[in-house]
């Protein structure tokens, strides 16, 4: 497996690291020499004010749903550029200061110390852009009057075209049915082994399939379900256990909106939930020794997934293998359910419900894993299962209307302040639906994406796991071990978990 | 009443028809909340924080009225709206979906309808004998099969086995030169444009292509037309003006397809607008399972996916299709049949 934490300099010329003077000794500043000789896919030469261009241009259009806080949250110290309103409450000398050209060189001027700031860079939001080119087709002009007008646009302008230096150009793209990349024969690294990729949405499992043996379809995303019927075809080769950034976890709500359906009664008489039901340890313990992982990972992930005891998974930095987490003992999750409460839970029983959204067999399996076990405890605990749509799944998410919540959760870049804000901190994704706070766990994370030293950020991480495990926010189901499917003729192919598909660049066809 | 004014009256019709139906969408889509609604904006649950400025962004949490007048005033001005679910604009995305599926229609629908009427004719004249069962027999058995099953059953086959007629609308070669600048696609109906641009390799891939979901449309929905077409064809061959034309010596061949035959069909016509306008309406299935991305596959993706402005730009052009369709059969009831009279 590719590590995530190196570096290769691809459009800069060198990686900044503090060592060679390139990034600042207290992290705020970051210079990339840009690479000189590049070229655009129009001919036009890369120049360090496209790379300024670039990212203010990204800052200023910042979309809804977009990942441009990303840059935000080092570059600016906030998440979005508008406020719950949708009004633009970053002024544009901020973003205008926050990019500049020096000669040759780029600088990002950060708001704090931001130790994963070039992981960020590394991915395709952080592409380069031809300035010129651009404007020419209707982008943002480069001036703070216009940055109100390009703002979170339903539609960008760049929507249908692409340009950029990279080894392939964008040749078509049919919406919703496929699009295909042509080589881009004065890539300066040299040209691609491959001419073109097409990329097909092929919706059909069957037909899929029948294309991926016929040898029409060179690489297929396999869904797991439909594993064994192409695992020993010839001509078809699958790698297996390769660790993926993603995992997922049961999340339970502290303060349960009282209106929910999904509480029952509202209290704790044996018909329903109190709101503040997880509030009480030894409920989010009594579960978290109820799930039983074996059968989790042998029944719905076929054997390919593994347990994490915390979100810092194995492939990020300041992953923790030595830490302990839960495991299935029906004995302590009885001893605590009878400690929950004062005892009354145990007593009086209870009853809520466990979504799942429809399609998701993870979410389901699990939470039959979960009503089976802790039924078996106590006669009195009843968990209803319910399926619905994902729209409604999410309404009653954001809402904390659900008392706990089956989701998972993907790297945005490779950094365990990735995962354990969203998990941790009272203002990530997730610990904010749940109203989970603890304030030590709060200053702990804030600390850690301001700790330049890796050592003492290594401490930092290993106490969060550590908290974690003690305080049982959420209970992590599994870290899921990724396959690969390719015919035999795809040659070059390495995993490296951060690129969220293939990297064709490295391909060839051959044996 | 005129013919034209007849077309005029009802091409009018069609104003309020549309605005009932885009109505009638709106008023169940009022059934999802604001939040069900965004959620086709919000893929990630990281990505939840956006949504009440979607929300905002998109009137979703405005009274139906207002949202039904924004989308109105939009309509008017020609825009359909915005498809989330393929990103693209509402009329452009019928324009990139609508030809696959009239091409698939332009090669089953003649082939369903003679063939129908064609076995219909013969399983009536030759009534309780084998060729009447045997028909009967096999169009049960075409109209029972299940459309995926029956689809996939063909590709593994003729395929996957044979490798001799694959899924999609085109290979890879034709689809990169039907792409290419070399290529005008004056219809995007491929077999149309592969003539008019002079490419019969390319005429010859589409027709490949076409022969798998078309040989399972005509295979599910031909059924339908036999059935009509031997039962009405039975009712004429009892009529008294067939018994009249037999008395008078006629050849059994003249007073077959010369008499009867024509008769016969006003039932079958009626069938067969509703059964075009269907086709062109979506035949999701069989554009899935061949991966022949036509206007159902996109309806279908779009309504799963609450894509509130493609349902309803599929909605205006399911109406302006179903009326349209009904026109010509109404039509075509008073050319073959001089007592019908157009009012």
């Amino acid at each position: 497996m590719a590590p995530t934490d190196k570096f290769i300099p691809v459009l800069a010329s060198e990686v900044p690291t503090v060592e060679n003077g390139l990034i600042s000794s207290d992290g705020l500043t970051y210079t990339f020499p840009i690479r000189k000789g590049v070229k655009f896919q129009n001919g036009e030469p890369l120049t360090p004010e496209d790379v300024e261009y670039s990212f203010k241009r990204a800052m200023v259009q910042d979309r809804d749903g977009g990942p441009v806080w990303m840059f935000l949250e080092p570059l600016l110290g906030v998440y979005s550029t508008r406020d719950e309103e949708g009004n633009i409450v970053v002024p544009f000398e901020k973003i205008d200061k926050a990019v500049e050209v020096d000669g040759d060189n780029v600088i990002f001027h950060l708001k704090m110390p931001y130790p994963p700031f070039l992981q960020i860079l590394c991915q395709s939001w952080s592409s380069i852009v031809c300035k010129k080119w651009c404007i020419e087709h209707g982008d943002w002009p480069g001036t703070a009057e216009t940055y109100p007008k390009y703002n979170n646009p339903e539609v960008p302008p760049l929507q249908e075209i692409a340009m950029g230096t990279g080894p392939f150009k964008l040749e078509r793209w049919e919406h919703g049915v496929e699009y295909s990349l042509v080589r881009n024969d004065d890539y300066w690294r040299g040209p691609a082994k491959i001419k073109r990729v097409i990329v097909k949405k092929i919706d059909e499992w069957s037909t899929r399939k029948l294309m991926f043996q016929a040898g029409d379809v060179d690489i297929c995303y396999v869904p797991r379900l439909y594993m064994k019927e192409v695992e020993n075809l010839p001509g078809i080769i699958n790698v297996k256990n390769l660790p993926e950034l993603m995992v997922s976890a049961l999340f339970f709500t502290f303060e349960i909106d009282p209106t929910s359906p999904h509480i029952w009664s509202g209290k704790l008489d044996g018909d329903g939930i109190p709101p503040d039901f997880f509030k009480d340890k030894d409920v989010r313990l009594g579960f978290a020794y109820s799930f039983d992982w074996e059968t989790f990972i042998r029944d719905a992930w076929a054997g390919e997934a593994v347990q994490r005891p915390t979100p810092v998974i194995e492939g990020l930095p300041y992953f923790n293998p030595d830490q302990k987490g839960y495991y299935l003992d029906l004995k302590k999750a009885e001893e605590h359910f009878k400690k929950a409460w004062n005892g009354e839970l145990w007593d009086k029983g209870f009853k809520m419900t466990l979504l799942y959204n429809i399609g998701n067999e993870y979410r389901r399996i699990s939470a039959e894993i979960w009503k089976r076990n802790i039924e078996s405890l106590n006669e009195k605990f009843f968990i209803y299962i319910r399926g619905v749509e994902w729209p409604l799944f999410l309404k009653d998410m954001v809402a904390s209307k659900l008392p706990a919540f089956r989701v998972g959760w993907i790297a945005d870049y490779p950094d365990p302040h990735n995962f354990v804000h969203p998990f941790m901190h009272s203002e990530g994704a997730f610990a904010a639906w749940q109203h989970y706070k603890n304030p030590h766990v709060d200053e702990l994370i804030e600390e850690g994406i301001k700790t330049i030293d890796p050592d003492k950020r290594r401490e930092i991480y290993y106490e969060l796991q550590k908290i974690y495990v003690e305080d049982c926010p959420s209970v992590i189901t599994v870290q899921p071990l990724g396959r690969r499917w390719f015919r035999d003729w795809i040659q070059g192919w390495y995993h490296n978990p951060i690129y969220p598909g293939f990297y064709f660049y490295d391909l060839w066809k051959g044996y | 009443m005129e013919l034209k004014h007849y077309i005029i009256r009802r091409i009018l019709l069609l104003i309020p028809t549309l605005i009932g139906v885009t109505l009638l969408i709106f008023a169940v889509i009022q059934l999802f909340s604001p939040v069900e609604r965004a959620a086709l904006y919000i893929r990630d649950p990281r990505q939840a924080k956006d949504l009440p400025g979607i929300i905002k962004k998109y009137h979703l949490d405005e009274p139906v009225y207002v949202q039904y007048y924004y989308w109105l005033r939009e309509v008017l001005k020609g825009n359909l709206g915005y498809s989330k679910s393929v990103n693209m604009p509402v009329f452009d995305a019928i324009l990139n979906f609508f030809p696959a599926t009239i091409e698939l229609v332009l090669y089953s629908a003649p082939l369903i309808v003679l063939l129908g009427i064609k076995l219909g004719v013969l399983a009536a004249i030759h009534k309780d004998k084998a060729a009447d069962h045997l028909t009967r027999v096999s169009s049960i058995i075409g109209w029972s099969l299940p459309s995926f099953w029956l689809g996939i059953l063909l590709l593994a086959i003729f395929y996957g086995q044979l490798g001799m007629f694959p899924p999609e609308r085109l290979g890879t070669e034709a689809s990169v030169y039907v792409n290419s600048p070399n290529f005008i696609r004056y219809t995007k109906i491929n077999t149309i444009d592969a003539l008019l641009n002079g490419q019969l390799w390319i005429f010859i891939d589409a027709l490949k292509h076409l022969v798998l979901p078309v040989a399972s449309l005509t295979i599910q929905i031909v059924a339908l037309i036999v059935r009509i077409m031997r039962s009405s064809m039975l009712e004429a061959l009892n009529r008294g003006y067939v018994l009249a034309a037999r008395a008078k010596g006629l050849e059994e061949h003249d007073v077959i397809y010369k008499h009867a035959r024509k008769n016969a069909l006003i039932p079958v016509f009626t069938v067969t607008g509703i059964l075009l306008a269907g086709m062109l309406t979506g035949v999701i299935i069989t554009e899935t399972v061949f991966n022949y991305k036509g206007i159902g596959y996109w309806a279908a993706h779009a309504a799963t996916q609450l894509d509130i402005p493609a349902v309803l730009g599929f909605a205006l052009l399911a109406g302006v299709i179903f009326v349209f369709t009904n026109l010509i059969v109404d039509i075509l009831y008073a050319y073959i049949d001089p007592r019908v009279r157009l009012g």
